[in-house]
């Protein structure tokens, strides 16, 4: 089990000794019962660091964020920064690494394993509570609770029961684990950090939910007609809040091609070139527009998504986002053997090439 | 008008609406949205508050200004006026009720927006009051609201368990409750009583506080240089979901759409903007004079609690509390005025 005073402990280490200028981490907010992302610069503060199953962002982000302040900062602040990561989220910063984003000892990397459970999914807990608020959410401890469909033998605390308070009635009812956990996690095949400076909680292997690409697998047994029908209606919910791309640490592009910013303008442009700029996707949220976004999106994130499932978690209106990339991750996978942010040494698969690749068309 | 609508009663008088395009809350894709009622079907009011504004009846996401074409090298433009049917919105929640008077006055005050008129002029919202908050971030009152204000609605419904006490507000709501007049029965004292006490009990709730909105107005109005911005809107990742589900935002872009660059065919369209987002003041020089996070989340703030109040003095937020309960990394509106307010 994971004991959040030893992260706290080691933030405060390393703020101390000087060895980061910062710690990406996790706390208590005022807006909800799940955490909210923090960055803390003194010693004093490690104190309010949580570790739960509400900790859902993935903190690396924020890693592309300093990078771009750097980028643009007459005197940057170069030091590294220590970062909270779960398994999801230390493969971003691996293909961070991998895309020389930023170097290796920029970082810090507090690794949290996520043992035999994960993070609770936001929206499977509304929908649950039929969109009521949850007012507390934590690992169910072994043996407070009883919990619905007995203990896994071995499992670590949280592993099947995660404890539920609803706003405006505090009473603790324990949802079995595999009800509300996040697809991602109940597919996940790296609970732990692989990359990492230390891991605090322990590997555990036999995790007891999903296959990998489960979701994706299930998906694709809809026939062509069905899957066209299921994304063209979520592609006509799209807001185009763009929460998706700004949440996705991938997604680093200073300039994106879907935003009407890629065109640019100097003193000698002239109304015509300007009035017929290029624009690949209209600024309308209507089906063909946001088919361009998403499938766009996908696609620049094809052998680079680590499925920290950020995208599907944030959409407002509950688009199932990781469906497209665990599709194409599903791809990467099963033709090229290859799992993004996995290890760092290898090359990125769209910059690599190997004699052994299907499709010989591009011998 | 008041009067009584049992339970079982309530399709009965939807189904005397059968002229209008009927909406009401639907949940579906794990989520409380407005959806159209196809007639005979039932509606079902145990909503907490739909994800999206009731503000896209009047102001939709993207609205067509006109078609252009060329035509024997002459350019011809076709107005596109919206006539929609007669539409009635069901489960409004009181909050959004309020934020439509709001986008009244943005939306007539120095021009009169035919488009959104159009619509408007259309539209019936039936309301249904606030037992007890549907969330720890609702904060209505805080912001002169409450729980069961009629502000901006045509009909104020209360849930009594078995029936609901029906309100008329508007002369609009009148009518539709006379349509449906046979569904109806007569409040007796005993019901009056009963939603008196349901409504006090609804304002008897917590809510977050806010504190005197003029000592806000004027906090904000000193600490726009002030260093908090940039640390409050530090994890910020600069979407669109606050504003875009607000009640009260109503920012908009205008841009031409080429359906057809050879004939020249297209279409003018008003589509939702966003202050989070880089381009919004994004000049065509290159300069940005909102270049950072920070100064967009105070432009969002002042917005509501400062500019608005200056020109139409009244705050532009309802306290609905979705841009809270949905903002991915947890910025806090209530929380942002409170610190700004400490300083």
């Amino acid at each position: 089990m994971v004991n959040v005073e030893e992260i706290r402990d080691y933030a405060a280490g390393l703020l101390e000794k000087g060895e980061v200028k910062s710690v990406l981490g996790f706390r208590r907010g005022s807006a909800s019962a799940f955490a909210e992302p923090c960055t803390i610069t003194n010693v004093g503060e490690a104190a309010s660091l949580v570790w739960d199953p509400t900790c859902l962002n993935n903190l690396a982000l924020y890693l592309v964020k300093d990078r771009k302040q750097q980028a643009v900062s007459k005197t940057p602040d170069t030091r590294p920064v220590g970062i909270v990561a779960k398994g999801c989220d230390s493969r971003a910063i691996g293909v961070l690494l991998q895309e020389n984003y930023f170097k290796r000892e920029d970082v810090v990397v507090i690794g949290v394993s996520c043992e035999g459970t994960g993070v609770v999914d936001p929206r499977k807990l509304s929908a649950k509570l039929k969109g009521r608020t949850a007012s507390r959410v934590t690992f169910a401890v072994q043996g407070s609770t009883s919990v619905a469909g007995g203990r896994t033998p071995g499992a670590t605390d949280g592993a099947d029961g995660i404890n539920v308070s609803v706003y405006g009635d505090e009473t603790e009812t324990v949802i079995p684990a595999r009800e509300v956990l996040a697809d991602r996690c109940l597919e996940c095949r790296a609970a732990a950090p692989a990359l990492n400076d230390v891991v605090f909680g322990n590997t555990v292997e036999a995790r007891d939910f999903n296959e990998p690409f489960h979701a994706a697998k299930e998906a694709e047994r809809l026939s062509e007609d069905e899957r066209w029908a299921t994304w063209e209606r979520h592609f006509d919910r799209c807001l185009r809040c763009f929460a998706c791309r700004a949440v996705c640490p991938m997604c680093y592009c200073p300039e994106c091609v879907v935003d009407s910013t890629t065109f640019v303008v100097t003193l000698g442009t002239s109304a015509e070139e300007k009035a017929n700029r290029i624009r690949w996707c209209e600024r309308s949220a209507n089906t063909s527009e946001s088919a361009v976004y998403h499938l766009t999106r996908a696609i620049h994130l094809a052998g680079r998504c680590i499925d920290c499932g950020e995208c599907e978690r944030v959409c407002p209106v509950n688009i199932p986002l990781r469906l497209l990339n665990t599709k194409l991750e599903k791809e990467a996978f099963e033709m090229f053997e290859y799992q993004a942010g996995h290890d760092i040494e290898q090359a990125s698969l769209l910059s690599s090439f190997r004699d052994e690749d299907p499709n010989s068309f591009i011998r | 008008m008041e009067k009584i609508l049992r339970q079982e009663k309530l399709r009965e008088w939807v189904d005397t609406l059968d002229d209008c395009e009927v909406y009401a809350p639907a949940f579906a894709d794990s989520v409380w949205n407005f959806a159209r009622v196809e007639a005979g079907t039932d509606i079902d009011l145990s909503h907490t508050n739909t994800i999206g504004s009731v503000k896209a009846f009047t102001f939709p996401q993207r609205e067509v200004f006109f078609r252009f074409e060329k035509k024997d090298g002459v350019p011809v433009l076709t107005p596109t006026l919206p006539d929609p049917k007669p539409t009635v919105v069901f489960g409004v929640r009181p909050c959004d009720g309020r934020g439509m008077p709001r986008n009244d006055t943005v939306f007539n005050k120095e021009f009169e927006d035919p488009y959104y008129w159009a619509r408007r002029n259309k539209l019936t919202l039936v309301g249904l009051a606030c037992n007890q908050p549907h969330s720890p971030n609702c904060f209505c009152q805080s912001v002169g609201g409450s729980p069961h204000a009629e502000e901006g609605l045509d009909i104020l419904m209360t849930d009594l368990g078995d029936r609901f006490h029906v309100k008329g507000v508007t002369a609009k709501g009148v009518e539709a409750m006379e349509r449906g007049r046979d569904a109806f029965d007569a409040v007796s004292d005993a019901d009056q009583t009963e939603v008196d006490k349901v409504h006090e009990t609804s304002r008897s709730y917590p809510q977050r506080p806010i504190g005197d909105l003029d000592a806000i107005s004027e906090a904000l109005r000193e600490s726009f240089d002030s260093p908090l911005w940039a640390d409050m809107a530090q994890h910020c990742i600069g979407c669109g979901i606050c504003t875009f589900l607000c009640p009260t935002c109503h920012c908009f872009d205008i841009n031409d759409e080429v359906i057809s660059p050879t004939t020249g065919e297209g279409e003018r369209v008003r589509t939702w903007d966003n202050c989070q987002f880089p381009d919004f003041t994004m000049h065509t020089s290159g300069h940005n004079p909102r270049g950072d996070l920070g100064s967009r989340l105070r432009q969002r703030v002042n917005h509501k609690f400062l500019y608005f109040v200056e020109n139409h003095k009244t705050q532009q937020c309802t306290g609905c509390g979705r841009c809270i309960t949905e903002c991915p990394v947890g910025i806090d509106i209530v929380a942002v005025l409170e610190r700004v307010g400490q300083s």
